[in-house]
């Protein structure tokens, strides 16, 4: 009886292969800076070889003015102030106008005319994925509506959001999460 | 008569199809109960057989068609009389495994046996190519074993499951896993890289947001040979919320003009059409009702909610919800909506996000969780699952909520913070 019972049963084989495709390794970013880090190494390398001294005095000129321009942003940086928002809020409140003002008159002076302003975005960690990131560009626009009102060329800045995924603070306290519901400041040449 | 009998009886059949809505307090419990046989040599690996036991025993619970047995029971694989028949521990079936493998690929000889008679009712071998990518032919087992004993389908099981996790300031990596997270391959990796979303019901090829460029840009990458295409690029933000069934519409949240507003964005002739034009937030457009409405969050009333919207031009907009003061979070499938409400005051404290099933089709509204921090809510593709992320006491799980069930079973998060999800 057994085995009438075990001759009935029908034996598939399945070759199993539903997942056979899933073969990532996808690493593109990283791919790709490292490329076109080789190829940068090798443009020096094979000017170095025919260098006359007039490219070396241009080359340390300009050496010499990228340090400056270096040092120009991060001074400013260091003295811009970060805008704090209130919770699920974009609207810039009365304690932090004083903070908008003081940015404005830095990026109105006349070292930083020639910079431009990447206004960006954060969040805290509540509200969740998509909306998260609106909410920092509405912040960062606000703060960019509101610079532009102080006098700063609205064609220098450009806004980002990056939600909740640049933290400057990562404890779960209400002290922290108020750090993380900014606007802040990169100045690029 | 005869013909008014058979139209009240139609009628009567249509007023109690299927709501998942509503919620079923009452259900006959006649669930076959099943235990699990390891049949496998001893000289195999015994964590990779332990494994593989737990995950078959979780899938076999979380289907919902089975009430299996708790205990790690091993056999021999022809099994004898005891084996065989297991009367002392009261089943109804035994599901047998016998694992063999090179340490590359994985052979899997599976019995399932009526306890009673001792029958073997189906016997099938499954061959994996790849041993690292176990979990699958653990559900896939499951999945088939579920349709012999002509259970409602857990296809859903053998879906993949793709994730954005931080893992640092501005640092990012998409993962893509199953549904329990037991098997897990970075796709992506190398700065901020956001919003995963399958762009096909094959999950063979998905789209990404990379944060790494001047602007926020969309790529498309095909997994079956790791090309990446450039889709598009927009100031301030650039997300991908949506696809069509069809795969050739994207529903996108973008803000070319700094003001975050829902694109319609066609594949195939490259058209981008702006759907909505408030001048506050609009984001998350999902498809509904045969990809001819959305719905999408807006805080156009002041607080995030939800909102509905028809495509084709339309500027009418629908509000969904009535209930909750930050209704940031939403997912659609068909005519079901599920969203993620934060609660004004509960007693379980403050910071409480409750998930909420409505459809377009009724006024019903049912309340999925109860406590804890419950965001990202995904359908699966049959409508009756929903994934999610819950946190609670300083605890990350990943949710599967099975609506006709009523039931909802939670998988330690081990992964970090989740940025995105989609399944």
């Amino acid at each position: 009886m057994k085995k009438m019972v075990l001759a009935s049963v029908s034996v598939a084989v399945l070759l199993f292969t539903g997942c056979s495709q899933k073969n990532p390794d996808v690493d593109m970013t990283t791919k790709n800076q490292k490329i076109e880090k080789v190829s940068d190494a090798n443009q020096n390398g094979s000017n170095s070889s025919s260098m006359t001294s007039n490219n070396m005095d241009a080359n340390t000129m300009a050496q010499q003015k990228e340090n400056a321009m270096k040092s120009l942003i991060s001074d400013l940086e260091q003295k811009l102030q970060p805008v704090y928002f209130d919770f699920d809020k974009y609207s810039i409140k009365d304690s932090m106008k004083p903070v908008v003002q003081n940015d404005s008159n830095l990026l109105n002076g006349d070292k930083a005319q020639k910079l431009s302003i990447k206004i960006e975005g954060n969040c805290d960690e509540w509200g969740t994925d998509e909306y998260n990131y609106a909410l920092g560009l509405k912040r960062a626009k606000t703060v960019k509506d509101e610079l532009s009102a102080e006098g700063v060329n609205a064609n220098r800045m450009m806004i980002i959001s990056y939600g909740k995924s640049n933290p400057t603070c990562t404890e779960h306290t209400k002290a922290c999460w108020a750090k993380n519901r900014r606007a802040d400041f990169k100045l690029l040449p | 008569m005869s013909k008014k009998i058979v139209l009240i009886l139609m009628l009567s059949l249509s007023l109690f199809a299927y709501d998942a809505t509503v919620e079923i307090v009452k259900k006959i419990d006649s669930l076959p109960r099943i235990a699990i046989q390891d049949a496998s040599d001893t000289g195999v690996n015994l964590n990779l057989r332990k494994k593989f036991y737990k995950i078959l025993l979780g899938d076999l619970r979380v289907s919902a068609n089975f009430k299996p047995l708790d205990e790690y029971l091993q056999s021999s694989y022809d099994g004898g009389v005891g084996e065989n028949f297991l009367s002392k521990k009261n089943v109804d079936l035994i599901l047998r495994f016998k694992l063999e493998t090179d340490g590359k690929s994985l052979l899997a000889h599976v019995k399932l046996i009526t306890a009673s008679t001792g029958d073997v009712k189906n016997e099938t071998n499954y061959k994996l190519p790849n041993l690292n990518r176990f979990p699958f032919l653990a559900h896939r087992i499951i999945v088939n074993v579920n349709d012999l004993i002509g259970a409602p389908s857990i296809k859903w099981m053998e879906q993949f499951v793709i994730f954005s996790k931080l893992i640092g300031k501005k640092e990012s990596e998409i993962v893509v896993s199953d549904y329990t997270l037991s098997f897990q391959r970075v796709v992506v990796k190398g700065g901020l890289n956001l919003f995963p979303q399958w762009a096909n019901a094959t999950q063979d090829q998905f789209y990404y947001s990379s944060y790494n460029g001047y602007r926020p840009t969309l790529y498309k990458v095909d997994l079956s040979n790791g090309q990446r295409t450039k889709i598009l690029s927009s100031n301030g933000m650039l997300v991908c919320s949506d696809v069509s069934k069809d795969g050739r519409k994207l529903l996108l949240t973008m803000a070319p003009n700094d003001q975050t507003d829902i694109y319609l964005y066609n594949v195939v002739d490259k058209q981008l059409r702006r759907i909505t034009k408030y001048p506050g937030i609009d984001v998350s457009g999902k498809f509904i009702d045969n990809d001819k409405r959305m719905v999408f969050i807006s805080d156009r009333l002041g607080y995030p909610n939800i909102f509905a919207k028809d495509l084709n031009g339309d500027t009418s907009v629908e509000q969904m919800v009535y209930h909750g003061k930050n209704n940031s979070s939403v997912s659609a499938n068909g005519n079901y909506i599920v969203y993620s409400s934060r609660e004004n005051s509960s007693e379980f404290g403050r910071n409480v996000f409750n998930l909420y099933l409505i459809s377009t089709n009724t006024d019903y509204i049912r309340q999925l969780t109860a406590n804890g921090k419950n965001l990202y809510p995904r359908f699966a593709e049959d409508e009756d699952t929903i994934l999610f992320i819950k946190e609670y006491k300083n605890q990350s799980s990943l949710g599967i909520i099975r609506l006709s069930a009523n039931k909802s079973f939670l998988f330690p998060l081990k992964v970090g913070k989740i940025q995105s999800i989609d399944w």
